[in-house]
């Protein structure tokens, strides 16, 4: 009867061997690979690397080079050297287009304009309900180009192309400041207001602003950046 | 009661004299000789229409029906309860047959993961402008001029859909 029970025990014993992880096989090893930037910054490689990062992951920046040495799993590497191969490029031209709208919480069942139908489904799901368009432009510039754009309506935007992020397909427009001619000779330019967005490309965004949220009227700024 | 001597030259196969039986009974040689011409006397020796069990026919014949009732619950009993090499047989063979499972699990994995990568194997050229499938997501507004502003993401179905944020700042001008 011990001889049976002994036989039993080791079989679940066995059993638990094989459901337990397999020694040194699966263990998987850390890389270490230097990467150095021809076009860009190490530092701003940093930042886009960063959320690809396993826990275990790790890197450091070496300034006097211009290069960054990344520690990580093989797999992870593989994604790191994608992004960092399409960020460490030549800078690249982009679209940015920008409208104008004025919202309303007015009466319901007021004509949307054309070229406004697009963005008034969603704008209607914050309880507008009357469009007017205040200007419309577009700006084709690089990487790090300033750029800005005037409407005709006394609006204006000024900004920055930032980097393009690759991990995100998104484009930094940084320091993108909306600002208004006022006075009666419209000399003075006030400021609105001041951002630094990430925009993916080829999405529509709708920066919104109010005083607060039962404003009867917002700014919407209809934003799109393109290649 | 007849003798020995006339008991055994009576005694034929299948006889079934009185005479003969009442002696088979109480002569255990010529019961002995008697079966080895004839085994059915050892039955016919023992049953008899003057015989009554002790106690009575009835009380035996329930003493009968009771050993048999006990003797059906005991066997079925015994179907349902396992003895302990049965239980030892059963635990083995189901250990086995997990560890087998899990065997051939690792195996298969360690298999997918040996092999090569298919991108490695048909490399292509990589173009800086191609579109890069997105690994992660920023948040729209990074930064914000007034530190008392409320910054609300509305969010969407998907990646690609409009995207909604409404920044709320009383710093505004009333008339935007």
């Amino acid at each position: 009867m011990k001889t049976r029970m002994y036989m039993a025990t080791l079989l679940i014993l066995l059993c638990g061997a094989a459901f337990g992880n397999p020694p040194v096989e699966k263990e998987k090893s850390l890389s270490v690979r230097t990467f150095q930037f021809k076009y860009k910054d190490a530092e701003k490689a940093a930042a886009i690397i960063k959320p690809l990062m396993s826990a275990e992951g790790s890197m450091s920046m070496q300034g006097a080079s211009n290069a960054l040495v990344v520690t990580d799993h093989a797999e992870n590497m593989k994604q790191i050297a994608n992004a960092l191969a399409q960020f460490d490029s030549a800078a690249q031209t982009f679209r940015l287009s920008v409208r104008l709208v004025a919202a309303g919480r007015g009466e319901p069942g007021a004509r949307v304009p054309d070229d406004l139908k697009d963005v008034a489904p969603n704008l209607a799901m914050l309880r507008f309900t009357t469009f007017e368009k205040l200007g419309e432009a577009e700006f084709e510039g690089k990487e790090g180009d300033a750029g800005m754009l005037e409407m005709q309506t006394g609006y204006r935007a000024d900004f920055h192309f930032g980097e393009y992020d690759p991990s995100s397909d998104s484009i930094k427009v940084s320091d993108l400041r909306v600002s208004r001619l006022t006075g009666a000779q419209r000399d003075q330019l006030t400021s609105l207001l001041k951002t630094t967005l990430n925009l993916k490309l080829g999405q529509t965004v709708i920066l919104g602003a109010a005083k607060a949220p039962q404003s009867q009227r917002s700014l919407m700024i209809v934003v799109v950046a393109r290649r | 009661m007849i003798s020995c001597n006339a008991f055994r030259a009576n005694l034929r196969p299948g006889s079934s004299e009185p005479e003969l039986l009442e002696h088979l009974r109480h002569c255990d040689a010529c019961l002995d000789h008697a079966v080895g011409v004839d085994p059915d006397f050892l039955f016919r020796s023992i049953g008899g229409e003057e015989l009554v069990p002790p106690g009575g026919v009835e009380a035996f014949t329930h003493d009968v029906m009771q050993q048999l009732h006990v003797r059906t619950t005991e066997s079925r009993l015994a179907h349902r309860v396992l003895s302990w090499p049965r239980r030892l047989a059963v635990a083995a063979t189901i250990a086995a047959g997990i560890t087998g499972a899990a065997v051939v699990w690792q195996h298969e994995q360690h298999t997918f993961e040996s092999l090569p990568p298919i991108a490695a194997a048909t490399p292509k050229p990589v173009s800086h402008m191609a579109a890069a499938a997105p690994l992660t997501t920023k948040p729209v507004v990074e930064t914000y001029d007034s530190k008392n502003a409320t910054i609300v993401e509305v969010p969407s179905e998907g990646s690609n859909d409009v995207k909604v944020v409404m920044i709320f700042d009383d710093q505004l001008p009333a008339d935007l």
